[in-house]
């Protein structure tokens, strides 16, 4: 039986020249580049040609890798980087803070859509429920909850990644859970409730 | 949309074991339910050429950037070796010429450059000679020891101020 070989053994031989090593970060990442995109632009084509750049810029800095971090950490690292430079240019206010108003529910131009039938299709209620709900979330929530709870990625990594303190990281994930309560409450999903009431959209 | 009941029951015992966590307060057993809970949403896959597009794309960059690094070596090279054929034919007239050009501009510089530093230095050294005279003036142990006390309060006063703007831009705040 072959034993998988790590992330880090993967950079560091695509970083050596192996096609097949660096074939194999991308089709392990692909599908995590292209949903955390996806859930940055809301645009299908937009996250692909956006994680498609976030894996050539992985390669041209595979030197500043330090093994010693995990992978799928200083990935997104990149991945972020990237999408937020595409953001900037274009103006789109999804990252910045200072833009929020106040209570905290000013809803940013990628955010206005709601989810594509295709991403609701062939999902459970409560599952279409939350992912419309997910795209309805401040984008830096989004991100985190995304992060965390999709990639996998821990507390201190996010914290890491994003440049922010752990103590804001926990705070972003925990209002973010309480929004996404509350959207799903707005749809009929609430404890009190014994199945969702019909008509209700966020 | 998926209509089945017994799922749609599935679906309501692990959204109530989340929401009540979140309203017990305990942030760790939240965390776990909602991760949970979360795992039923579905990713966002990409399309199915899309890793063989990746992959063409960063190979073709390599190619490109092993070409270019070839390219600068063989400039490098080329520069070089131009260079000390240059220098081989024509040292003795150009060393000649290169001495000659720094002899003059240094002849006709240097005490220029050394007449001036020396004013300015005295400037200085007067600058510096009337602030120790005003400083032995008015600086006493006792003011000395307030203007260094109102430096510290202005500094911590600062770093609160920046504690405080930061938090709130941040909304940096401990659950």
């Amino acid at each position: 039986m072959a034993v998988q070989r790590s992330d880090a053994e993967l950079a560091r031989d695509a970083r050596a020249g192996s096609e097949a090593a660096y074939r194999e970060l991308v089709t392990r990442y692909a599908t995590p580049a292209v949903n955390f995109t996806y859930r940055m632009v809301r645009d299908r084509a937009l996250a692909e040609d956006l994680a498609q750049e976030g894996f050539l810029r992985v390669y041209q800095r595979l030197h500043t890798f330090d093994p010693a971090r995990r992978f799928s950490s200083w990935f997104f690292q990149v991945l972020r980087n990237v999408t937020i430079d595409h953001l900037r240019v274009h103006r789109i206010p999804t990252a910045s803070l200072d833009e929020l108003e106040e209570d905290g529910r000013r809803v940013s131009i990628v955010d206005r859509e709601d989810a594509s039938p295709e991403e609701l299709a062939g999902q459970g209620e409560l599952a279409s429920a939350m992912t419309a709900a997910l795209s309805r979330l401040r984008p830096e929530y989004r991100e985190v909850v995304v992060l965390r709870y999709q990639e996998g990625l821990t507390q201190p990594e996010i914290a890491q990644m994003l440049g922010l303190p752990a103590g804001t990281v926990k705070t972003y994930l925990h209002r973010a859970r309480k929004e996404l309560a509350e959207l799903l409450a707005a749809r009929g999903w609430s404890p009190e409730s014994r199945e969702p009431t019909p008509g209700k959209t966020l | 949309m998926n209509s089945d009941p017994i799922e749609s029951d599935m679906d309501r015992k692990e959204l109530n074991a989340w929401l009540m966590a979140e309203e017990g307060g305990d942030e760790e057993a939240a965390d776990a339910a909602f991760a949970h809970l979360f795992s039923a949403v579905p990713r966002v896959e990409p399309r199915p050429m899309f890793v063989e597009q990746v992959v063409i794309a960063a190979w073709a960059w390599r190619a490109r950037r092993r070409r270019q690094m070839a390219l600068l070596w063989a400039a490098a090279v080329v520069l070089v070796a131009a260079a000390a054929a240059s220098a081989s034919v024509a040292s003795p007239v150009l060393a000649r010429t290169v001495v000659k050009t720094i002899a003059f501009v240094g002849g006709h510089t240097v005490p220029w450059l050394v007449a001036y530093a020396s004013v300015a230095l005295h400037g200085w050294l007067t600058l510096g000679h009337v602030g120790a005279v005003i400083a032995g003036t008015l600086m006493t142990p006792g003011r000395v020891a307030a203007l260094v006390g109102v430096e510290l309060v202005g500094i911590l006063a600062f770093y609160a101020l920046r504690r405080v703007a930061g938090a709130e831009r941040l909304g940096d705040v401990q659950v």
